[in-house]
């Protein structure tokens, strides 16, 4: 077997319960990742760790760095990446595509629809109640008109694939998806430390991401504007994505500012300049819809701009996403997405769901509180991989803990058979060894009028501990460049 | 450009110049007293006590004995020193991150690689034995950061302004070391051949100011007073000058400010004014009350830069 013969990959276990994205059932290296490992395999081990910590200093030197805050002074620690990409090929990207772009459109139309008219409650597809207790639902955007008709230009779609080889969509994020600006520091990365593997393949370059992004962002200009002085609005440099706002502002070229730059007058947003105020036509705003604007929403709001809201509604501002698209990747509405699909689309899903069992529903209840140790068990309404156990990780005591909660209120949570996330050879710092960890896929989709975009690539994030299925970055999670092929 | 974005730029810009000069000033007067021709340059306290004065911390009780650990350990690398030349560049990299998307990548990485290497100094070499190593590299890393500033931002409104933050410190700076300096000098002599005019503190200003050899070159002899005063500040052509760098000021001010119309109420006019003032000056004129001369150019500074401060950096 080819792996023995791998020098950086001779001391690789696998696990033949889990799906390796590399390694058939055989253990026989894929055809598309044979001159890659062939490549890697010229590597001892102790050219790897070199390459990796030269990987590490060029994030270090780009600033890519998150804040660990200590007594005296806060030390900056790099996101972990893994120098050993992910190839996706072209048959399996173009399924991801069409998938996500399905679904964030029938998530654009559910959203104009349950600001609107609400078809889709009248028609029995979704419950009244899914809408009427979320949190994130905003009445202010009731009958409110986006410019453009879009609400989720930018969606940010979960998908992994599961031991039968097959995509499953996990979670659409469609608030203010973060990442897509580490998928393009990983190539940069990649490239610095191991440009030579690049002329073995033929890759789909990531770094048109802000020019199809700014393009999209135009073309839902407000009515009337000629050309479009478009932003993108930070809560400020002590962000933790404050890099890929500027990242975003400057592969843009378009001004990053702050709540204090804008100011509104006669419904108009305008930001101070050296030259005076100029007129804000467009937002793309990574800030929180309850942030916006203290005078619409949390009154107590430092990083909004009063009056922001008032404009929006008078359709003198496109605001990216909209404001209220949190409703729709609440994870209750997740497990309708197949009807919303047909219902919008009379399309049949492209990307599977995870079969969902809503407690709020009594027989269902009953199948969770039962099978509590088979299932993935999630809040609805929570980001960042938090307040999620997974059933056979818990211990008796524990499973009656989450009992407890689910009964108290059942609405709060749904439930899933637990996923098996496909694996990826990962190198491990500890252990100075390539094992398996496992990785999903986020996806970049950008909505504008009447056209989108996917970027051709995406965030593949790895769980760094062993065994572990979450893959935030809050939950000490890493990622890998991601690489779609244009042909094999 | 956001106001509040140009008010960081600027700000970017004294920073960087500023560690510069305190690094220079360190590291030219501790080498240099070593083998001063008189004992009291030569002298471990005096130095200290001159390193104090130039950053404008100076020490007071003229019977105190200075450690030169502790001072050193001040001015380079104490995190809760306002002026040290750690927080400059920490300052100087905070600026640079709220406009990140405003400065070129070369420079942000080249920002990020300075303040790394000074955060990762220990401390406790620096002060043993770490003062030429660290403050060399300082220099070193100002000039890398001049450089990527010149060539790799586009020459438009955002580089006037970094630029303008350069020149304006550095006006101040230099005016500031030649204060400490005279000081000095006024302090040192005395003794035989220690006249003032001939004191050896003068090529020690020059060499602070990265102008000796420049100077040497110019007048081709030892520098005395009148000649080194008249080189740093009244100048054109010495790119350390007073007037070098007013020079510039009045360059980038106008690419920020390009009405031709006179208006008495414009920072621009005001640069115009002052740096008019200076050019006219010859060095009899200044030489006879240097320090007034010092406190009026200190004075019109900060003038400057208030004005500046309404007019372009108001958010």
């Amino acid at each position: 077997m080819t792996n023995i013969e791998n020098k950086i990959f001779s001391s690789y276990q696998r696990d033949s319960q889990l799906y390796d994205e590399i390694f058939d059932e055989e253990g026989a290296i894929k055809q598309v990742y044979q001159k890659l490992f062939n490549l890697y395999g010229e590597h001892s081990i102790e050219d790897y760790v070199k390459l990796n910590s030269k990987a590490k200093s060029s994030f270090f030197n780009q600033g890519i760095t998150f804040q660990v805050y200590g007594d005296k002074e806060t030390k900056e620690k790099i996101f972990p990446f893994d120098l050993f990409p992910r190839i996706i090929d072209p048959e399996e990207w173009e399924i991801i595509e069409k998938g996500s772009i399905q679904r964030s459109k029938a998530l654009n139309l559910f959203l104009w629809d349950i600001y609107h008219d609400k078809n889709i409650i009248r028609d029995g597809i979704v419950p009244m109640d899914l809408i009427s207790s979320s949190a994130n639902y905003l009445d202010q955007m009731n009958g409110v008109d986006p410019p453009g008709g879009i609400y989720n230009h930018i969606s940010g779609i979960d998908v992994i694939k599961h031991k039968d080889g097959k995509y499953y969509v996990l979670e659409d994020n469609i608030r203010c998806p973060s990442g897509v600006s580490y998928v393009i520091c990983n190539r940069t990365a990649l490239k610095r430390a191991l440009f030579g593997v690049f002329n073995h393949y033929q890759t789909y370059s990531v770094t048109n991401y802000a020019e199809n992004l700014l393009d999209l962002l135009e073309s839902v200009k407000p009515q009337g504007v000629d050309i479009p002085n478009c932003v993108v609005i930070t809560p400020g440099m002590y962000n933790s994505a404050f890099y890929e706002h500027s990242y975003l502002a400057k592969t843009m070229g378009v001004e990053l500012v702050e709540g204090r730059d804008l100011f509104v007058e006669n419904d108009f947003v305008y930001m101070k300049t050296i030259k005076g105020p100029v007129k804000v036509d467009i937002i793309y705003r990574r800030i929180d819809d309850q942030f916006l604007d203290p005078l619409e929403f949390k009154s107590d709001s430092a990083i909004g701009v009063p009056g922001l809201f008032a404009a929006y509604k008078k359709g003198n501002v496109t605001l990216a996403n909209a404001p209220g698209t949190g409703v729709a990747d609440d994870k209750a509405v997740y497990t309708y997405m197949p009807q919303i699909i047909k219902y919008y689309l009379d399309e049949e899903p492209i990307l599977n769901n995870v079969h969902t069992y809503h407690c709020s529903r009594p027989e269902e209840l009953k199948y969770v509180l039962d099978h509590i140790h088979e299932l993935v068990i999630k809040p609805v309404d929570e980001a960042g991989g938090y307040g999620i156990s997974i059933g056979n990780r818990l211990s008796t005591s524990e499973i009656e803990l989450v009992k407890e909660q689910i009964i108290e209120s059942p609405r709060k949570y749904v439930a899933q058979p637990i996923m098996s996330l496909s694996v990826h050879p990962t190198y491990i710092d500890e252990t100075e060894e390539f094992e398996q960890r496992h990785v999903d896929l986020r996806t970049f989709t950008v909505l504008g009028k009447d056209k989108e975009f996917v970027l051709k690539g995406g965030l593949t994030r790895v769980a760094l501990q062993k065994g572990n299925l979450i893959v935030n970055s809050s939950q000490g999670g890493g990622s890998k460049d991601t690489w779609v092929l244009k042909n094999i | 450009m956001l106001a509040r974005v140009a008010n960081n730029l600027f700000w970017m810009g004294r920073y960087i110049e500023r560690s510069e000069h305190i690094a220079r000033y360190l590291n030219v007067n501790y080498f240099s007293s070593l083998d001063a021709p008189n004992q009291l340059s030569q002298s471990r306290q005096f130095v200290l006590r001159s390193m104090l004065f130039m950053v404008g911390d100076p020490e007071l009780d003229d019977d105190k004995h200075l450690l030169e650990e502790h001072v050193l350990y001040k001015i380079g690398v104490d995190h809760d020193t306002p002026y040290s030349i750690i927080n400059n560049v920490k300052l100087a990299r905070e600026n640079a991150n709220s406009a990140r998307d405003l400065i070129s990548t070369e420079l942000y990485e080249a920002i990020n690689k300075f303040y790394h290497f000074i955060l990762n100094y220990d401390p406790a070499i620096f002060v043993k034995n770490g003062l030429h190593d660290f403050t060399l590299h300082i220099t070193e890393m100002t000039d890398i950061l001049r450089g990527k500033i010149r060539g790799t931002l586009l020459h438009d409104p955002v580089y006037a302004i970094i630029m303008l933050g350069i020149n304006m410190e550095r006006a101040t700076q230099v005016i500031r070391i030649i204060n400490a300096k005279y000081n000095d000098a006024l302090n040192s002599q005395g003794g035989y051949g220690d006249k003032f005019s001939k004191s050896f503190e003068w090529t020690t200003l020059l060499k602070c100011a990265e102008s000796y050899d420049m100077m040497r070159r110019h007048y081709k002899k030892t520098p005395t007073s009148v000649s080194t005063l008249e080189f740093l500040i009244l100048n054109p052509n010495c790119p350390r000058s007073i007037m070098n760098s007013l020079n510039q000021v009045y360059r980038h001010i106008k690419v920020l400010d390009t009405t031709t119309n006179y208006n008495k109420n414009a920072t621009a006019f005001l640069i115009g004014k002052v740096r008019s003032e200076i050019q006219y000056k010859h060095i009899e004129e200044i030489e006879c009350n240097i320090q007034a001369f010092i406190e009026n150019i200190l004075n019109n500074l900060s003038e400057i830069s208030l004005k500046m401060e309404k007019e372009f950096f108001n958010y």
